[in-house]
């Protein structure tokens, strides 16, 4: 520790610190405008001047290392004279537009002018009279209000990994644009926003709409993915009018993603449900709470009594809370006697757990979500964690750069991780198993691996298994150098602290079971645990809903329930916070399975596909409408609360399951949130993770379908960063920022398909589907892959998507024509 | 695209940094004496090849005024403003020019020949007022007719 005295108090701060970070530390406050703890020091605004014994010079105190013995003022009739002087100057340009301004009232500037004195200046000069820049979606420029600090640019870049904007020009003209004064195309996270400490830059769907002093704070859960942010909204009248990173809140500390920053109006769509529907003569129309639950109750007695309890099946949410899910359990044992009781996660992180269960006999990941930041050799396969999981490929982003660690990225993809990357491998589209197989194959021909491995169960039968797998033969399959392979082998073996990514989702069908199998093993025989994974779960309460759950293989899972897989049929299914006829790959089997019911029963939010298909539609609060406890990948419980009123006659998923199970005449407990809080906690969350034994398993690649005459391009599927299932196409935000699904191609392939960019694409299946998309001809895919985005129902990309087999829906060959 | 002349010099550029985006401005110089200016396109191309954002590139171009990120003509004149050449004739001898390509400043001849541009010092104070066409400085324009000849031999 560092010992020095600021403002005549002796104070510590680690080695390496600033003098700005040992004030900070000690509670002293020191102004500054430019700095940024996420950031490298860039000693722009001088506003964070301060006294030196012994310097005749004011030093900066964001890039002055604090020394042993120094001696600081940082509130002298000297430095509040230079300060006064620096805000004066910054006045000169700044419009003093605040009655208009967003910012005003949380300004930083406004506030420094506020308590160092001037509000006009001494000096008079020029200001900018350049028109707002409102062209692109969700972020607004106002250059006029720019005080050139560069926040937004060094966390666009240094940050977040993209650098969309910098300083344009030179001297007095200089502003934050983008390349080529372009209309601004980026990622739309809107960090930049956020670190603006001026009305600069400012968020479209919040312009105008309220001054910052009338709206209420209230920090919450984010509901999209499964790193649970704390996403700060503002309040106003029952309504969010925005939601901001707070530094410092929440697991996040005050960075998003476009979902978390922009996606909440979802709450306020039109396509919300408002009251209970019942389908009368062919159509849905209004009922009454009453009606609705009696004609699920006689319904669901009825089919019990005609096909037994058996053939009564359930999907859960991963976006419904524990509550929720366990209310939703109950009611299937209590009210209806049946175990069927599956969700989406079956085809998503079912992938990884099944996969656990085998090479470390545990049954869900508890992640560090800050280990990525100590590893020093990060492997990411096939995944692109930074859209999947943005906060969390945050992380991965840090390593690389500030304790530069070797980030490893395997994928067909040009993801940002591969851009930021040390080695990407440029992998075919799923042959991840291939790649790893050939990764651990060189390992032990080198003997690399940990020797403790060997006496690890299936050890032999697993090096046996990858002498398939030598350097050449997986460099021929995955189309990786043998060298490559390799090189990754030895730096993986050589780190300290390696550590492996993946995410598995139900929408990437490059990934199955197996690729986190081999990823497991490839741990296991770098003497690695469980600790050397990050793999998040998808969603917000993807971990919750499966401890909810809890044991499986009691009954019929979702493959056996939609894909007539099962013995016997089911003939009512029980759907919360689900849409199967859109999100579940195989479209096709999965409509006919739901057609097929005699009663389908969809409980959610908003009316979805699935929902219209329904016998009955109960309406149930989101998110901010209701409180409940998400388990995101921490495992770690966090309470979400409701600071909304539900809308229309919509009650929250629990309270709709217990009516209901209360009205079947089964004891659901629960009188209020706080007895069911309380029996969640004691009978799902108190669950303890037991300890790993590892096992090796020899995972072969599975062949994916030959691409023979016309189906010769392998269709990738997966998420972007900008939307999450398709729960986030009714919002109104992220629709502005990306609101349509695409075909990405190489320009190779394109010209071979004669698609053009910007063109319409016929893809068509094997299994006769067809649908139309946009065309985005672009080198982020490889020759022979082309990628869709499925969040968008219309696009229908799952109708050629495969039914899963072992819990995963596999890449499908496809044929692209002009259309 | 950047061309193989291009690219073989860049290189050689290059050699004499670390990091490749040192190299940004001399790689700029570089295009700019091929193409006369800096496109978009050739930006967002530079910007690649030197494993940089065009954002952070075009901050770099903007920045200098003799990076050209618009239309130039074949030749560029730069006419210096400083106080020695102010002093002995700087205005008459920008009227003259003004005149004679009947263009203004930071503008282009309608051939396509001549562009205008101030300069704030050319560093030939002793031979005032001096005005630069391309790499070649000329000096001691006084009266300023005597540019006329000058500007005959760049075609």
């Amino acid at each position: 520790m560092i010992e020095l005295t600021i403002n005549g108090r002796k104070v510590q701060c680690p080695p390496k610190s600033t003098i700005l970070q040992a004030a900070q530390a000690n509670g002293i406050y020191i102004p500054h405008l430019c700095w940024d703890r996420r950031l490298t020091p860039y000693g722009g605004c001088r506003l964070c001047l301060v006294e030196v014994e012994g310097q005749k010079k004011l030093l900066a105190s964001c890039s002055t290392p604090a020394e042993q013995g120094m001696v600081v003022q940082t509130e002298t009739p000297k430095l509040e004279k230079a300060r006064r002087t620096v805000l004066e100057l910054l006045l000169v340009h700044h419009p003093l537009d605040c009655p208009v301004c967003d910012k005003a009232g949380e300004c930083e500037l406004q506030d420094l002018a506020f308590k160092y004195g001037p509000s006009q200046s001494r000096f008079s000069g020029e200001r900018k009279h350049e028109p707002e820049f409102l062209a692109a979606p969700l972020i607004e420029r106002n250059t006029n209000r720019c005080i050139l600090c560069g926040k937004c640019v060094r966390v666009c870049k240094e940050h977040q990994g993209v650098g969309a904007i910098n300083l344009i020009g030179r001297g007095f003209k200089t502003k934050i644009s983008p390349a080529f004064e372009e209309t601004l195309d980026c990622e739309f996270c809107g960090q930049c926003v956020d670190s603006c400490p001026v009305g600069a830059l400012g968020t479209k769907p919040y312009r105008f709409r309220s001054r910052v002093w009338f709206m209420e704070e209230q920090p919450n859960i984010c509901p999209y993915c499964s790193v649970g942010c704390t996403t700060v909204l503002s309040l106003r009248e029952g309504r969010i009018m925005r939601a901001r990173g707070k530094d410092g809140v929440g697991i996040n500390e005050g960075d998003l993603c476009p979902r978390g920053r922009f996606g909440f109006d979802f709450i306020e769509s039109e396509h919300r449900l408002t009251t209970p529907l019942l389908r009368k003569g062919g159509k849905l129309e209004p009922a009454s709470w009453q009606e609705a639950l009696e004609f699920v109750a006689a319904r669901l007695s009825e089919v019990k009594a005609k096909h037994g309890a058996e053939s009564v099946g359930a999907l859960g949410s991963e976006r419904c809370s524990v509550e929720d899910n366990y209310m939703l359990r109950k009611f299937m044992s209590l009210a209806v006697g049946s175990n069927n009781l599956d969700s989406r996660a079956r085809f998503g992180y079912h992938k990884q757990t099944g996969a656990l269960k085998k090479a470390f006999g545990i049954p869900w990941l508890a992640l560090d979500f800050n280990a990525p930041l100590a590893a020093d050799v990060l492997f990411v396969l096939e995944s692109d964690l930074t859209s999947t999981h943005p906060v969390y490929g945050l992380k991965v982003l840090a390593a690389r750069r500030d304790s530069e660690a070797t980030l490893i990225v395997a994928g067909p993809q040009e993801t940002k991780l591969a851009t930021w990357s040390s080695t990407w491998l440029r992998s075919r589209p799923a042959t991840g198993v291939a790649l790893v197989n050939g990764i651990m194959s060189a390992m032990l021909e080198g003997g690399l691996h940990n020797k403790d491995a060997e006496k690890v169960n299936g050890f032999p039968q697993l090096a046996e298994h990858l002498k398939k797998y030598s350097p050449g033969e997986a460099a021929r399959m995955t189309g990786v150098s043998a060298e490559d392979i390799r090189q990754t082998a030895a730096a993986l073996a050589a780190a300290k602290n390696p550590m492996l990514f993946a995410s598995f989702g139900s929408s990437s069908n490059t990934k199955g079971e197996g690729t986190a199998l081999a990823l497991m093993d490839l741990a296991i025989l770098l003497g690695r645990g469980p600790e050397a994974l990050g793999m998040p779960p998808e969603f917000a309460n993807t971990l919750g809903l499966q401890m909810a759950f809890g044991d499986e293989g009691k009954g019929l899972d979702a493959r056996q329930m939609l894909y007539g897989n099962g013995q016997k049929p089911i003939k009512a299914l029980y759907i919360m916070g689900e849409n199967p006829a859109v999100t579940f790959p195989g479209t096709a089997k999965v409509m006919k399975a739901l057609e097929g019911l005699d009663l389908l029963i969809v409980q959610d939010i908003m009316m979805t596909e699935t929902a219209a298909m329904a016998h009955v539609v109960l309406p149930a609060a989101s998110w901010s409408e209701k409180e409940g406890t998400f388990v995101g990948l921490t495992g770690k419980p966090q309470k979400f609360v409701k600071c909304l009123p539900e809308t229309g006659l919509s009650m929250p998923d629990w309270k709709i399951l217990r009516n209901l199970g209360t009205l079947m005449k089964a004891e659901m407990g629960a009188g209020n949130f706080a007895e069911l809080a309380e029996e969640t906690a004691e009978n799902v969350l108190s669950a303890q993770l037991p300890a790993a034994t590892p096992a090796l398993t020899a995972v072969e690649q599975a062949t994916t379908e030959t691409t023979e005459d016309g189906y010769r391009l392998l269709l990738a599927t997966g998420n972007l960063m900008q939307h999450s299932g398709s729960l986030t196409a009714i919002s109104k935000n992220l629709g502005s920022a990306v609101s349509d699904a695409y075909l990405q191609i190489n320009p190779a392939d394109a010209k071979a398909c004669g698609v053009t960019d910007e063109g319409f694409a016929k893809v068509s299946g094997k299994n006769g589907a067809v649908i139309y998309l946009k065309a985005k001809v672009t080198v982020e895919v490889p020759e022979g892959m082309v990628f869709v985005p499925t969040h968008f129902a219309h696009a229908g990309v799952n109708m050629l998507t495969s039914p899963p087999t072992n819990g995963e829906a596999p890449a499908v060959a496809v044929k692209v024509e002009a259309a | 695209m950047l061309s193989g002349a291009e690219l073989n010099e860049i290189e050689k550029e290059l050699r004499a940094y670390s990091d490749r985006k040192m190299g940004c401005i001399g790689a700029l110089k570089i295009v700019q004496r091929h193409r006369g200016w800096i496109t978009d396109e050739a930006l967002r191309d530079l910007a690649g090849y030197l494993e940089m954002t065009p954002d952070e590139l075009d901050s770099v171009a903007t920045f200098y005024p003799l990076v050209f990120r618009r239309q130039v003509g074949r030749h560029v004149i730069l006419v210096c403003d400083s106080v020695s050449c102010y002093n002995v004739g700087y205005e008459e001898l920008l009227w003259h020019l003004m005149k004679r390509l009947a263009i203004g400043l930071g503008q282009t001849t309608a051939d396509g020949r001549f562009t205008l541009l101030p300069a704030a010092c050319l560093g030939v104070c002793e031979s005032a007022p001096a005005i630069m066409i391309d790499a070649d400085v000329h000096g001691g324009l006084e009266p300023p007719e005597k540019v006329d000849q000058i500007l005959n031999s760049y075609e």
